[in-house]
């Protein structure tokens, strides 16, 4: 037998989290008044249990203070609200990445940060396009029709492609495109060097800023206002141009600034 | 509406069995065999061997060579729980500074966020020390040279504060009630002020709705005070740190105030 000691060190340490997460009436009475309180009739239209049920988990959160009745409504105490926040976040994080979850196992994700990997729930609302064997540039098509609606660009560029060279160069000169922040690695910047006319229509630009890194990386990532987008690199090392996330809400935005962050200087 | 059965299921698999997520918590330190586990988890090997199955069944865990390895993807669903654990442990622990607290003004994100508080003081006043949040935070404002702050109302002694910062060529960011801008202003030196303003080193930003937060940011050093659900200051607790993580967590919530409130 485990000893009584471990077993009540045990319980001790995850009480809280099990307490919460293992009832799914208490976890749904925290989401049904997390935008709005609400009184018995309708968490029982909402929840669809008898009033006894109900009650019963109620009066559970309110003797942990995660909820509180005022005048026959019940709302969450700012305990109550700031851990469904976070219970709201371990969700989406647990959505986002079975939603996902080929495309974070399939790539090298070695120069994402552990902690930002950890905030994928920003990412629920992406979208993950793979190109098929019948049509192969399907994610490369959607990624250039993307960059072609906008006016400012940020792009960690990790590989050397001339085909989205004449994409960005096109779209510089005649296109909407009015600035781009171009970051690069040393490698990058100086196989773009070597070729004349990347060099003078990107390097020289007076619309582009080109950031040089210290070290190589593997994630091309694309922001602007309008939206994000990320392919990255298989395992192996090859650059994977057949699957990209790309997302458009506010969260999405917030979570490719915290890489882009990584890079500036 | 956020309830996916399934991933409730999942959830609810590893958070049922506190010796599942031991397990986890400790092969993601370190891969190990079941005798090593039963070693480091003290729990008996019935129950580890059993888990352990459960665990590889589910795709949890990977055995190769006798030992046993937790999946990449695995964990990071493991760890996003173990992040929601500890953002109970944080609400819990200040429970005196957020209980029956207003925290309208902090931002979605400032609370999604809340584990970058995690090296936070809970500093609270004693009846012996009824002063010592104030005095804490004045500490700070002496001796700092950049100063941005959320001053919900007025301390007498702020004005010089702000007025020593200005003197030492350092730089003060303010946000504040309406109300007290010219309190707080008109004692300060008039050349100083107008220097300062003119060189960008002294920005106020008055508002006109309620500001029910208080938080300074004097350089390194974050500190954070709320309102009571009854609407005054509470003054007898912050939280303050100068890690990093909290610095840029006030930070965030500094310019998500600015950002919102400011007329």
């Amino acid at each position: 037998m485990t000893s009584a000691q471990t077993k009540k060190e045990l319980t001790k340490e995850f009480k809280d989290v099990k307490y919460i997460l293992t009832s799914s009436m208490r976890t749904k009475l925290l989401l049904a008044v997390y935008d709005n309180p609400k009184n018995l009739d309708e968490l029982r239209n909402e929840l669809k249990k008898p009033s006894a049920t109900i009650l019963h988990g109620l009066k559970e959160l309110e003797s942990i203070n995660l909820m509180r009745k005022a005048q026959k409504y019940y709302e969450l105490t700012s305990n109550g609200y700031l851990l469904t926040a976070n219970m709201i976040k371990l969700i989406d994080n647990w959505y986002s990445l079975s939603k996902s979850e080929i495309f974070w196992n399939n790539h090298d994700l070695s120069d994402i940060p552990e902690e930002i990997i950890r905030n994928v729930y920003l990412l629920k609302n992406g979208e993950y396009i793979s190109s098929t064997t019948s049509d192969l540039s399907i994610a490369f098509n959607r990624y250039i029709k993307l960059i072609s609606k906008a006016k400012e660009l940020t792009i960690l560029l990790p590989i050397y492609s001339e085909n989205h060279f004449k994409h960005i160069i096109d779209l510089l000169n005649k296109g909407k495109l009015k600035k781009l922040e171009l970051i690069v690695s040393e490698e990058i910047y100086n196989s773009i060097k070597k070729n004349r006319l990347f060099e003078k229509e990107l390097l020289e630009n007076k619309k582009v800023n080109t950031t040089v890194t210290d070290k190589n990386f593997k994630i091309f990532l694309t922001y602007s206002e309008e939206f994000i987008s990320l392919t990255l690199f298989f395992k192996d090392g090859h650059y994977d141009d057949s699957q990209i996330l790309i997302a458009k809400d506010d969260d999405a935005k917030k979570w490719a600034l915290s890489i882009i962050k990584l890079f500036e200087r | 509406m956020y309830v996916n059965n399934g991933i409730d299921n999942e959830i609810r698999f590893l958070a049922q069995s506190e010796i599942r997520m031991k397990i986890l918590s400790e092969l993601n330190k370190c891969p190990d065999n079941v005798k090593g586990l039963v070693k480091s988890t003290k729990i008996t090997y019935s129950s580890v061997s059993s888990n352990i199955t459960k665990l590889e069944e589910n795709n949890y865990i990977k055995k190769v060579d006798g030992i046993y390895y937790v999946d990449p993807m695995a964990k990071i669903y493991f760890k996003t729980l173990i992040d929601f654990k500890k953002s109970i442990e944080i609400i819990k622990n200040y429970n005196s500074f957020w209980d029956k607290h207003n925290l309208k003004l902090m931002s979605l994100d400032s609370m999604r966020n809340i584990n970058d508080l995690k090296n936070c003081k809970l500093i609270e006043t004693t009846p012996i020390d009824i002063y010592k949040t104030h005095n804490t935070i004045k500490k700070q404002l002496v001796k700092s040279k950049n100063v941005k702050a959320i001053f919900p109302y007025l301390h007498p002694e702020y004005p010089k504060l702000i007025e020593g910062i200005l003197k030492n060529n350092g730089s003060v960011e303010l946000i504040l009630p309406k109300g007290i801008v010219k309190a707080i202003l008109t004692p300060i030196d008039e050349r100083l002020k107008r220097d300062a303003t003119g060189r960008g080193k002294l920005k106020v930003y008055p508002v006109r709705d309620d500001l029910n937060l208080y938080l300074t940011l004097c350089d390194d050093t974050m500190s954070l005070g709320l309102f009571k659900n009854d609407g005054s200051f509470d003054q007898n607790r912050i939280l303050i740190s100068d890690d990093k993580k909290s610095y840029a967590w006030a930070e965030d919530l500094f310019k998500h105030v600015k950002h919102k409130v400011v007329l």
